[in-house]
């Protein structure tokens, strides 16, 4: 065995603080090493040529890296070995960038860290077998979780592009938070005109199948082949009768259901439909309020109904479909006001947030788009908007900026005093924060056209007096304490994570941050992608985004499923598990643990029963061999003796 | 109970199975061993007193293509039920001979008692005397003073599983939470203390694997870990290192699985209390999961499943 080992200098980052030159003739004193030397940029193309060379020239079979992350640049190093005639598991990484030279300043102990990573590395190296991969079909169909702007976005554009679409949305409409929106900022657009023919293109697409008030209930499978339970939860109406009429909703005596679209603003129908331009068109039984299931008797909607849609004895329904790639565009939610008591939110019926307040401004709202107090229905003539309601808040956990909240409610104020000619504005903010193309020429014409009273400070508690609310605070640049008697107070609630949101990600298996939100492949350069190859991200999912960048990400997810689905075939990861029928004892204690369903029983010709790994359904996580006893399932390119082999060359040294 | 109730139901039995396994009459007085009985007239043979140390059941995934009779005491029958959770044996396969008991012997406590002398003769009295010849003296010893650690705190001195049970049940007298008060008392010492503790019981391990051997729990006998070249976890050297490492991968592949029927502490030619560790790490995951081996039929092993979140592991939790 001939080890060849490149020692990276990636430029100061590594031999800043690692003496590399050190690390080469240590290197070269380990037995099996025949070549060792360094390099400035390995990973650069005149980096990959020496490689090539000096696998030809050196005649070396096996090749290790000492750079960067395995994250980084295993597979450009994989390549460039197999190009020059390597199986491309003859290769091993050491990490001495991240794990030594970026996180120790000692150069002494760098660099004797720096050298034992290397030994590590040559160690398993000389362990490793090749490995083939064998090829697979693509099904050629696309899930997208989330019908908010960026799902609908992503659905379009992969329809467009002659993709079969399932696309699965919770609620009983497509049309996300968007849809709740009156007016978008900077431009002061009607939300549901621009976002309207979308929903409707999103209906009539013939390559989208939408499963309305549905939600993922499994997720099997990899990328190119996943197998999608759906539970169409009931809505006890028939939706190929429904016609969207809204009789029902007329006629249903029970007029006090909660309005989740609405955010509660006003009370519901028990029987509804969420709102005019809803896609589908179609009422749904809220049976928490409705009375044929509270009381046992009722029927109007029944009777009601033109087409006898109606159907109180609905349950849920699962359906499978089959699809090779996933879009995550579930969106967002927002803080419970109750968690900041100091505003008195959800105690006080005129302190509200802001997308209660969009829903007050929106013609197509509760209120037909007229400002009133929610307490008395009388007009407010003073309204303070609070931003960073807790937002960038380390105290309840939020340290991060939800991104949009300066710039609605300085579109709220602005609408505010459209509506309300005589009434007065102020916005409490710590920053504001207006990056985006034409929006700091909007927060100022807010200030300077509008008159909106813009206070630098926190406001330390809202309370009640009289019919109005004091608005308590600090003005930080004039240094003085404030109080504002409002009378309606809109909170700027911080963007949170869904509270099912890591539930889904176990489901998917990718990664969430402590927040909640799911963690891109790459902040910088993969910025849609997941770490599990065939699930991308769209929308606010990912971190709290407005809507352009929510519709450019899901136009970019859609892109990545496209260049994904160009070719035919797909090439499987070898590196899976695997049973050597010797030594299987048959308990099949890794057929119960594997978390994938990818392993079952087998009976060979001799009657013995031995476990089987499902090649294709194997996602090599290595769970089975921490469980097998007998060390008989072992994870290839990570098998025990290779690890061992890494052990030892550390603990030997 | 009385012998023969147990010698009519293993008749009865015998006629539906391939082999009863009991009791027989060992090399000295002093010992028993197992008496596979495959025809009527070799049930007179086998016996039923306090020296019927071993767990029979020990026998029973390697005899799966067989329909088997076994007797057992209430500690064995754990292990039945443990088999049954992992899927190691058929419920159908198996009859249970119960036998409710009051404890058991250890040879070891015996022979210490009585300076290792040469025994000619024991006999056992309802009240728990056992009266010893020795070199034409006669010893009288009481039970609980020579019975094995494991009787002295016993929860289940009746078979928690049977089709037949000898005798009038028992109910056990002995508190729970004396189970493992040892164990408690043990983890009051410093992490070295416990460390050199071990270090000096397992340098005396010759890793004869009569432990592994004894385990019925141990299931990979021939492919054992400790044993195979791939994966190579122990190399064959005679050091410290590698007798702990033997004994740690013994300890954590039982893990939720050991039913602390104290076989393997019970054959130890070195007097190693290794069945310690198991009980440790049993009480860890009785804490942590809830669960106890060999307890419950409908109960599954916390090892044996995978889930994404445990009501006591927070870690995916935000």
């Amino acid at each position: 065995m001939r080890v060849g080992v490149f020692i990276c200098h990636c430029g100061n980052n590594i031999a800043g603080t690692v003496d590399v030159a050190k690390v080469a003739e240590e290197t070269r004193k380990i037995p099996g090493v025949a070549y060792a030397t360094t390099y400035m940029y390995t990973c650069s193309e005149p980096g990959q040529e020496e490689i090539k060379e000096a696998i030809k020239r050196e005649k070396l079979d096996r090749i290790v890296v000492a750079a960067c992350s395995p994250r980084m640049h295993e597979l450009t190093f994989r390549r460039t070995i197999e190009k020059a005639g390597l199986n491309r598991y003859f290769f091993e990484m050491a990490n001495i960038r991240e794990h030594v030279s970026w996180i120790g300043e000692n150069r002494e102990l760098n660099t004797k860290k720096a050298i034992e990573a290397v030994r590590m590395a040559v160690a398993k190296v000389m362990q490793n077998k090749p490995l083939y991969s064998s090829s697979f079909k693509i099904n050629k169909r696309v899930l997208v979780i989330g019908g908010g702007v960026a799902g609908m976005q992503a659905a379009l554009d992969c329809a467009d592009g002659g993709l079969e679409v399932v696309l699965v949305e919770k609620s009983p409409s497509v049309g996300g938070m968007m849809a709740r929106l009156d007016k978008t900022f900077p431009t002061v657009d009607c939300s549901i005109c621009i976002l309207g023919p979308k929903m409707v293109d999103v209906a009539q697409h013939e390559k989208i199948k939408l499963y309305a008030f549905s939600e993922i209930e499994d997720i099997k499978g990899y990328v190119g082949n996943y197998q999608i339970k759906i539970k169409k939860k009931a809505t006890y109406v028939d939706w190929s009768k429904c016609t969207g009429c809204g009789a029902c909703m007329e006629k249903c005596p029970s007029k006090n259901a909660y309005d989740a679209f609405n955010f509660g603003v006003a009370p519901t129908r028990a029987i509804n439909i969420p709102f005019p331009q809803a896609i589908p068109k179609k009422a749904k039984i809220d049976p928490k309020y409705c009375r044929q299931f509270t009381k046992g008797k009722c029927g109007v909607c029944a009777k009601i109904c033109p087409t006898k849609a109606i159907n109180y004895e609905m349950v849920d329904e699962i359906v499978t479909e089959e699809v090779g790639a996933i879009i995550v565009a579930t969106g967002y939610s927002l803080i419970d006001m109750e968690k900041l008591p100091e505003y008195g939110g959800g105690k006080y019926p005129d302190v509200i947030s802001g997308i209660q307040y969009e829903r007050l401004l929106n013609a197509s709202g509760p209120t037909a788009g007229h400002i009133v107090r929610p307490s008395d229905h009388e007009e407010p003539k003073t309204i303070v908007f609070v931003s960073c309601a807790g937002s960038r808040d380390k105290s309840i956990g939020i340290p991060y900026c939800s991104n949009f909240c300066c710039m609605y409610i300085a579109k709220q104020a602005i609408l505010t005093k459209d509506h309300i000619p005589d009434s007065q504005s102020y916005v409490f903010y710590m920053d504001i924060r207006s990056p985006g193309k034409g929006y700091d020429e909007f927060t100022r014409r807010a200030q300077e056209e509008y008159g909106v009273h813009y206070i630098r400070g926190r406001v330390s508690r809202i309370y009640p007096k009289g019919k109005k609310m004091v608005v308590r605070g600090a003005d930080t640049l004039l240094g003085t304490q404030v109080e504002i008697e409002a009378d309606l107070v809109v909170l700027g609630t911080a963007v949170v994570a869904n509270s099912d949101a890591a539930h889904m990600a176990e489901k998917l298996h990718i990664s969430y941050d402590t927040s909640g939100f799911y963690v891109e492949s790459h902040p910088k350069l993969r910025p849609v992608e997941t770490n599990t190859s065939g699930v991308f991200l769209a929308g606010a999912c990912q971190g709290p985004k407005d809507i352009p960048a929510s519709v450019g990400q899901g136009s970019a997810a859609a892109s990545k499923v496209q260049a994904l689905f160009s070719k035919d075939m797909l090439e499987s990861d070898p590196a899976i598990a695997r049973v050597n029928i010797n030594t299987c004892v048959g308990c099949l204690k890794c057929v119960s643990t594997c978390p994938f369903q990818a392993i079952k029983d087998k009976e060979l010709k001799d009657g013995r029963v031995v476990a089987d790994v499902i090649e294709t359904v194997c996602a090599g996580c290595g769970v089975c061999t921490s469980t097998c006893p007998c060390g008989a399932i072992q994870l290839q390119h990570f098998t025990d003796n290779q690890l061992l082999a890494e052990v030892n060359a550390l603990c030997q040294m | 109970m009385s012998i023969e109730a147990l010698k009519e139901t293993i008749g009865k039995v015998l006629k539906d199975v391939d082999v009863v396994i009991a009791y027989k009459e060992g090399f000295d007085a002093l010992h028993s061993t197992p008496h596979f009985i495959t025809s009527p007239e070799q049930i007179d043979k086998m016996i039923w007193n306090p020296l019927c140390v071993h767990n029979l059941t020990t026998y029973l995934p390697s005899m799966k293509n067989k329909k088997v009779g076994v007797v057992v005491k209430g500690c064995d029958s754990r292990t039945i039920i443990q088999f049954i959770q992992e899927g190691l044996i058929e419920r159908g396969k198996v009859v249970v001979i119960g036998i409710p008991c009051k404890g058991v012997i250890s040879v070891a406590k015996v022979l210490k008692a009585i300076d290792h002398k040469p025994i000619e003769n024991i006999s056992f009295s309802d009240n728990g005397d056992i009266t010893i010849t020795s070199e034409g003296e006669k010893k009288v010893l009481s039970l609980n003073d020579v019975s094995p650690d494991k009787c002295t705190t016993c929860q289940y001195p009746t078979p928690l599983i049977y089709d037949h049970l000898i005798g009038e049940e028992i109910k056990t007298e002995k508190p729970a939470e004396s189970v493992y008060g040892d164990i408690r008392e043990f983890e009051k010492l410093s992490l070295e203390e416990r460390l050199k503790y071990w270090q000096g019981e397992f340098d005396r391990c010759i890793r004869c694997y009569a432990c592994r051997n004894a385990c019925p729990m141990c299931v990979c006998q021939d492919s054992c870990i400790a044993e195979t070249r791939d994966p190579h976890w122990i190399s064959q050297r005679l050091n410290l290192t590698e007798k702990f490492m033997f004994h740690m991968i013994h300890a954590l592949h039982l893990a939720g699985r050991c039913v602390e029927c104290g076989e393997c502490e019970r054959v130890c030619p070195m007097g190693i209390p290794v069945n310690k560790l198991k009980r440790k790490i049993n009480l860890d995951m009785k804490e942590l999961f809830d669960y106890e081996p060999g307890v419950k039929l409908d109960e599954k092993p916390p090892m044996f499943v995978f889930n994404v979140e445990e009501a006591k592991i927070k870690e995916h939790k935000i």
